[in-house]
């Protein structure tokens, strides 16, 4: 039954492409709204605007990464995941994408996005001249330890998280126990976030390891650290840093990977939504933007479809360059 | 603003608050804290300092004493409290074995924040049972606390510990102290209650003080309780180990929770009986404690 209707999808969308142009009609999008807060912004904001812009019939659908990319990929729907990050389904993506079933609509939808260190604003206010990692490694008399202020605190990663071992092996690399650097060992995501709480609210010097785009970055400002070196190659990276520290032997400094998020969409929307697919490839959220969503999201105990309105009537001067004067005219007067 | 919102009351739905108002007040209490944690956080963080530089220097005192050193005051301890050479000999085998599987430092880790947690719950709870014992006023006053520091679940007062205090020893300490502190407290209160009015009476009769009255006769006969006591306070002291972890104390926990989060069963496994080598130990050599003590008033009665 189901192949039938991929089939009949496949002959439609054939058909659709020979017969019109690029700017057909928009017809029914199946949109995949992942189970996270910025993904189910994006899902609900790309929903709004095409419905209201565009009129396309848009369904939402729940899912996780792993299993909506599976559909994606075994089953060709929903036609669009707009937050793919792609580390956890790096191979069978990229066979997929050679093959022509899937298509990357934009490479980072959400700006700054990714893991790394961060410092509390305050600092980054105070010391405008350590803008890198590499400066501020050289003043841990600024991030005074509580248990031992002659050593400056960095908050890497709580214990048995991937992350743990990078950020250890980093450590190991920038030779930061020799600079008067100790590792802090969360403990736990709550620990973490405590410690951020805790600086953020008293305007207190913090440095260590986050990621973007989350509420915590969003509400407490966290400003992320350039390494002052250039990534050190995959094979330091992936060979050594995210190693245990028994296999890593001689990590090299390195700024931390990229990680890639990509709007990624079936092959018969490509064929088939020209507008829908070209409204995704202009769709990119500022990092600061999206962090502050989540923080309103946070606070207001918001869900994605409100949350997109919020967005929608808050940041028009940022949409209204995704899309055409026609429909923004049009979205507006949904709002 | 209406507290209820009856539009919404039906059958299955009770009265409640309308959701603005609820969010608002979880807003409110939230930021009221915020506001405290800012005005007061730093002065409290340094009524604590002192106590943050002394389980430092118990903790760096422990992992740096030669290890043969720790295992002859372990053995001697041991032996004080139980008079027994299988104690002894059980608890050095032990922590032979935890150093052999290489858990010496977290597990010395563990031991200092166990046991100043056990000492300042005993210098704060047994002065507190006392209070409870004097009085039934004060006895229904402390009495629903402790029910609320034992039930409630750790990680919620967690929350505003960390936020107040960061992450580290001290927050853990108190986390642990919460956790581990009733037993002691009721268990006094209840050996001191529990002490034969007639005794009391004889003791009134020779003209004592209220001083003498408690320290030589009423604490001296609740001592077999008032052991229990802490006995229970280690156990739910080291209970509480791997929660602490979470905020970022060393020890046996940590491991545990790289453990939980990577499926490492042996190291899951290692620690955690590490842990529970440790609790069986102390639990023993102070049972065997108290239990002295209770052969000595038995003797006394049947004499």
């Amino acid at each position: 039954m189901k192949k039938l209707i991929v089939k009949g999808l496949a002959t439609a969308t054939t058909f659709a492409a020979l017969s019109t142009a690029a700017f057909a009609e928009c017809g029914d999008v199946q949109m995949a709204e992942m189970n996270w807060a910025s993904a189910e912004l994006m899902a609900n904001v790309d929903k709004f605007i095409l419905e209201n812009g565009y009129g396309c019939d848009v369904e939402l659908v729940a899912g996780a990464t792993m299993t909506t990319f599976a559909s994606m990929n075994e089953k060709g729907q929903p036609d669009v995941a707009a937050e793919l990050w792609i580390n956890a389904v790096r191979e069978p993506l990229f066979a997929a994408m050679d093959e022509g079933r899937l298509h990357s609509a934009v490479a980072g939808p959400i700006t700054q996005l990714g893991e790394g260190w961060w410092v509390t604003p305050s600092f980054a206010e105070a010391h405008p001249e350590l803008d890198t990692v590499v400066k501020i490694l050289e003043r841990p008399d600024l991030f005074p330890d509580v248990e031992d202020p002659s050593k400056g605190a960095f908050v890497g990663c709580p214990a048995g998280w991937g992350c743990q071992l990078a950020n250890a092996n980093l450590f190991r690399a920038f030779d930061m126990e020799a600079k008067g650097w100790k590792l802090i060992d969360p403990g736990s995501a709550a620990g973490l976030d405590g410690s951020i709480a805790k600086a953020g609210d008293r305007g207190e010097n913090w440095l260590g390891y986050y990621w973007s785009p989350t509420a915590m970055v969003g509400k407490y400002g966290l400003v992320p650290m350039d390494f002052g070196v250039p990534f050190g190659g995959s094979e330091n990276w992936d060979g050594c840093i995210v190693k245990a520290e028994q296999d890593c032997a001689d990590p090299q400094p390195s700024s931390w990977t990229q990680s890639e998020v990509h709007t990624v969409i079936t092959d018969s929307l490509k064929q088939e939504g020209g507008i829908a697919v070209e409204y995704l490839a202009k769709r990119i959220f500022p990092g600061p933007v999206m962090n502050a969503m989540l923080v309103y999201m946070g606070d207001e105990q918001a869900g994605g479809e409100d949350a997109a309105i919020e967005f929608l009537s808050r940041h028009g001067d940022l949409w209204k360059t995704w899309v055409s004067d026609d429909a923004a005219a049009k979205i507006a007067a949904a709002l | 603003m209406a507290l209820i919102d009856w539009s919404k009351v039906t059958l299955t739905d009770p009265p409640q608050l309308p959701r603005e108002v609820l969010r608002e007040l979880k807003k409110g209490i939230d930021g009221t804290f915020r506001e405290f944690s800012r005005g007061y956080g730093e002065a409290i963080e340094n009524f604590f300092h002192p106590l943050l530089m002394f389980l430092k220097w118990f903790q760096d005192l422990l992992i740096e004493t030669p290890w043969p050193l720790i295992l002859v005051i372990l053995g001697a301890l041991s032996w004080w409290g139980s008079r027994s050479w299988k104690m002894v000999v059980g608890t050095v085998l032990a922590f032979l074995f935890i150093g052999w599987l290489d858990m010496w430092e977290d597990t010395m880790a563990t031991l200092a924040i166990v046991s100043v947690a056990t000492l300042l719950c005993i210098a704060i709870g047994i002065p507190i049972g006392i209070l409870m014992a004097r009085s039934d006023r004060v006895q229904s006053m402390i009495l629903p606390v402790l029910d609320i520091m034992q039930t409630i679940p750790s990680f919620v007062y967690l929350i505003p510990v960390v936020m107040l205090l960061g992450i580290g020893k001290v927050p853990g300490l108190l986390a642990v102290m919460i956790y581990a502190i009733p037993p002691i407290v009721r268990l006094t209160n209840l050996g001191i209650r529990l002490v034969d009015k007639e005794v009391l009476e004889a003791a009134d009769a020779f003209g004592s003080s209220y001083r003498q009255k408690l320290f030589q006769v009423q604490i001296p006969l609740a001592l077999p309780n008032i052991f229990a006591g802490v006995n229970q306070t280690i156990m739910m002291a080291l209970s509480m180990v791997v929660i602490a972890a979470m905020i970022g104390v060393p020890g046996l926990g940590v491991p545990v929770l790289r453990a939980v989060s990577n499926q490492y069963l042996a190291l899951g496994v290692m620690n955690g009986l590490a842990i529970v080598a440790i609790a069986i130990i102390f639990d023993r050599v102070s049972q065997a404690f108290g239990k002295r003590l209770q052969k000595h008033r038995e003797g006394e009665h049947g004499a």
